[in-house]
């Protein structure tokens, strides 16, 4: 048995044959106990609806519920990304700050975060936050008291504008949530550029805030992107967790679907493959581009 | 946060809310007649603990199989294991658990408690198979050349040259995993598992002591990680390679 790296070739062995057997063996008997012990009619079609609908009255093609809760992912994934780059930098600066206050709140907040099952930390935070912060901010009523040319551009960036409460209190909290992992990442861009960088910007004269600004962040930033881009995979696997508060994305509307049609094995696999799609794409995409980055600086 | 914190204060004393700290610890533990009964919140502790130790066990046996299959040069193995640690990389731990409970331990009739268990041994599985992996790529390759050309073989090369070089790179990241373990064993809830998130929300509920209740939940569940984190620091320390 040797390990395999980039010089091994895949040999056809007898493992294969064996492999070959007993995967063959676990799927037949799967599929049997479907049919047997189930008895589970395959009915992709009646799920396909739920994606695109003909609307009758308008005469073309409506997004359904489970268009629009890929809408609300997606949507809440890029707004969730750019706050918690914010939350993440702003602490990332407070961690490695000279100052113990400054290193207290950042530790603080990143210990916190980080060792609170997510589930917990999204009820938690979901029933503070609705309580107390979303009637003070009341956007729901000020995004309706808006004219309507507004509130179609509010739709495409934020959703329609009667949910934008619930939007924004699942943003808040995968903003918060992510921004710990975020500032994790900064804080490691930081650290990572070297200290002759900084002595050689004291040495130019340049102030301590000038040293951070022209010389530390710009290295630092490009190399928190790599990290930064699975973070929004990640993003987007968390999002799936707001459901359960009630946040209509979509693993809520896939429940939504499941329980009206009863067709459990088609939904759930159907919004599965869908996120498979997108985060195994967005991964390959950003390893391309570190690839063709990491040549060209060569 | 010092603002959010205060406006989160404000706004429960505006609220009228009385804090019932008093109330609280008869949900953890009561001492009747002398003798200490866990409340629930213990209870689901305990549950959390066991889920979470079980399913670390099994994912450690899935990791290393994979990890294997992958090293391995068998097209299949190799295929098999790259297509499951994707497939689960790739979705949210949500949908894998309830596509678990609700397709594959319905039709394999696996029990509530051990489908929790062993969706959270695949989904760790998959991070373990690639630590493992990692660990045992990162020896370098001149390591196994020498070994092989001193005679070792196959599994005593693992056994005393690979492996003991292998282990000490893959201990913290295998740390984490384990408290990653604490930490997604709370996702067992959604099936009604009675580990310490359901208990929590089944409490709260119950009293409307929402407040108290999950602020006593996040202290236990940092109590428990933050301990294994602590363990890990350790135990990275002692076999530090460097």
């Amino acid at each position: 048995m040797s390990a395999r790296n980039s010089t091994t070739r895949l040999r056809w062995t007898w493992i294969d044959a064996v492999l070959i057997a007993v995967l063959a063996l676990f799927f037949g008997f799967l599929f049997w106990r479907a049919d047997s012990v189930f008895s589970y009619n395959w009915n992709w079609a009646s799920v396909l609806p739920f994606i695109y609908r003909f609307d009758e009255a308008a005469g073309k093609w409506v997004p359904n519920l489970l268009m629009e809760g890929l809408l609300t992912t997606i949507r809440l994934a890029l707004w969730g990304i750019l706050f918690a780059g914010v939350i993440g930098i702003v602490m990332g600066l407070a961690r490695t700050s000279k100052r113990l206050f400054f290193r207290l709140i950042g530790t603080f907040y990143v210990m916190l975060i980080r060792n609170v099952p997510p589930l917990v930390f999204v009820f938690v935070f979901v029933f503070f936050i609705a309580s107390q912060i979303m009637p003070t901010l009341a956007m729901g009523e000020r995004v309706q008291a808006l004219s309507p040319q507004a509130q179609q551009w509010i739709t495409v960036f934020f959703g329609s504008p009667k949910l934008i409460d619930n939007f924004l209190l699942g943003l808040i909290c995968l903003s918060v949530f992510s921004g710990a992992y975020v500032t994790e990442i900064v804080r490691a861009g930081i650290e990572s550029v070297p200290r002759s960088q900084i002595e050689a910007g004291d040495s130019l004269g340049f102030s301590k805030r000038d040293v951070m600004r022209f010389v530390v962040l710009p290295q630092a930033m490009r190399n928190t992107l790599p990290p930064m881009a699975g973070q929004l995979i990640q993003l987007i696997k968390d999002s799936s967790l707001v459901s359960l508060v009630s946040i209509q994305e979509l693993t809520f509307m896939a429940q939504d679907v499941q329980v009206s049609t009863q067709r459990v094995f088609e939904v759930f696999v159907l919004v599965a493959a869908i996120y498979f799609v997108i985060c195994f794409t967005l991964s390959q995409l950003f390893s391309y581009l570190e690839r063709r980055h990491a040549r060209a600086n060569r | 946060m010092v603002l959010l914190l205060l406006l989160i204060l404000k706004g429960a004393n505006s609220m009228g809310y009385q804090w019932k700290w008093d109330k609280v610890p008869r949900y953890i533990y009561r001492v009747v007649d002398g003798e200490l009964i866990w409340g629930p919140l213990m209870k689901g502790l305990f549950v959390t603990l066991d889920i979470a130790f079980w399913a670390g066990l099994i994912a450690m046996g899935i990791g290393l199989i994979a990890a294997l299959l992958r090293l391995s040069g068998s097209v299949v193995g190799s295929a098999i294991s790259w297509c499951y640690v994707e497939l689960i990389r790739n979705t949210p731990i949500l949908v894998q658990m309830l596509i678990f409970y609700f397709i594959i331990a319905a039709v394999l009739g696996i029990p509530r408690q051990w489908a929790g268990i062993l969706c959270l041994a695949f989904y760790e599985g998959a991070f373990t198979a690639e630590i493992i992996r990692g660990g045992i790529v990162a020896v370098r390759k001149g390591q196994r050349e020498a070994a092989q050309s001193l005679g070792f073989s196959g599994f005593s090369m693992y056994r005393d040259i690979i492996l003991p070089q292998a282990v000490p790179i893959m201990l913290p990241p295998l740390g984490g995993i384990i408290v990653n373990l604490v930490k997604h064993s709370s996702i067992v809830s959604v099936i009604a598992v009675f580990d310490l998130t359901t208990q929590a929300r089944t409490v709260v509920s119950d009293t409307f002591m929402a407040f108290e209740i999950w602020l006593t939940t996040a202290a236990m569940y940092l109590v428990v990680t933050v301990t294994l984190s602590l363990g890990v620091a350790w135990l990275e320390r002692r076999y530090r390679t460097t």
